[in-house]
């Protein structure tokens, strides 16, 4: 499953939608919302997305996923819209029979993801505001 | 030809919206680009519907042209 969404994340939806009975490993990754960024402190943060773009991006990247390594499947959601500290802004989730694949697999993803996938994020700061480019 | 453009993130900030139409005589994507009058700098992408592609990529009628600023999700 793929999706980008103003909702609540879940990381019980994530682990449901990738376990399988041949699958010993289910590795997740939770990217939070931080209170802090280059010594400033943050106050809030907003996400925007190309909605139909990126998660036809969430499924390429699960696609050279698959190619790569054996995994069972893989899940990613990103959340968009205000987000407080502390909320999750992106799940991914990734099975496989062993736990090595699931874990290299789901470092993958995620770095893939901050690169390519066109999401934005806005971070607001005591006495000021800023767009946080790829690679932060 | 009538093409849409769509902008996201600080360029739609900075523009004061998120999506504007373009008449082009060309075609290419850097041909709409150029329509636009926008100022952009190189760090931006270009997508052709929901794909990136190069300035050099051609558009049809009623293709939309994304322009990507440099991404920041995670």
């Amino acid at each position: 499953m793929f999706k980008v969404t103003t909702d609540v994340l879940s990381l019980d939806e994530a682990y449901a939608a990738v376990r399988r009975p041949g699958c010993g490993a289910v590795a997740l990754f939770v990217g939070t919302v931080r209170d802090h960024h280059d010594g400033k402190k943050v106050t809030a943060i907003s996400y925007s997305a190309f909605k139909e773009m990126a998660e036809k991006e969430f499924a390429a990247i699960a696609r050279e996923a698959q190619q790569r390594w054996k995994l069972g499947a893989v899940y990613i959601a990103h959340r968009t819209g205000p987000l407080k500290i502390g909320d999750a802004s992106v799940v991914i989730a990734v099975s496989s029979a062993h736990r090595a694949s699931a874990l290299a697999a789901c470092a993958e993803a995620i770095d893939t993801l901050k690169g390519t996938v066109p999401l934005w994020k806005k971070e607001t700061y005591v006495g000021g505001e800023e767009w946080i480019g790829q690679g932060s | 030809m009538k093409v849409a453009v769509q902008l996201f993130g600080p360029l739609a900030e900075q523009a004061g919206r998120t999506r504007l139409e373009v008449t082009v005589t060309g075609s290419t994507v850097r041909d709409v680009v150029a329509a636009t009058g926008l100022k952009l700098d190189p760090s931006i992408r270009f997508a052709l519907n929901t794909d990136y592609v190069g300035g050099e990529a051609t558009i049809k009628e009623g293709d939309v042209v994304s322009l990507i600023p440099p991404v920041g999700g995670g």
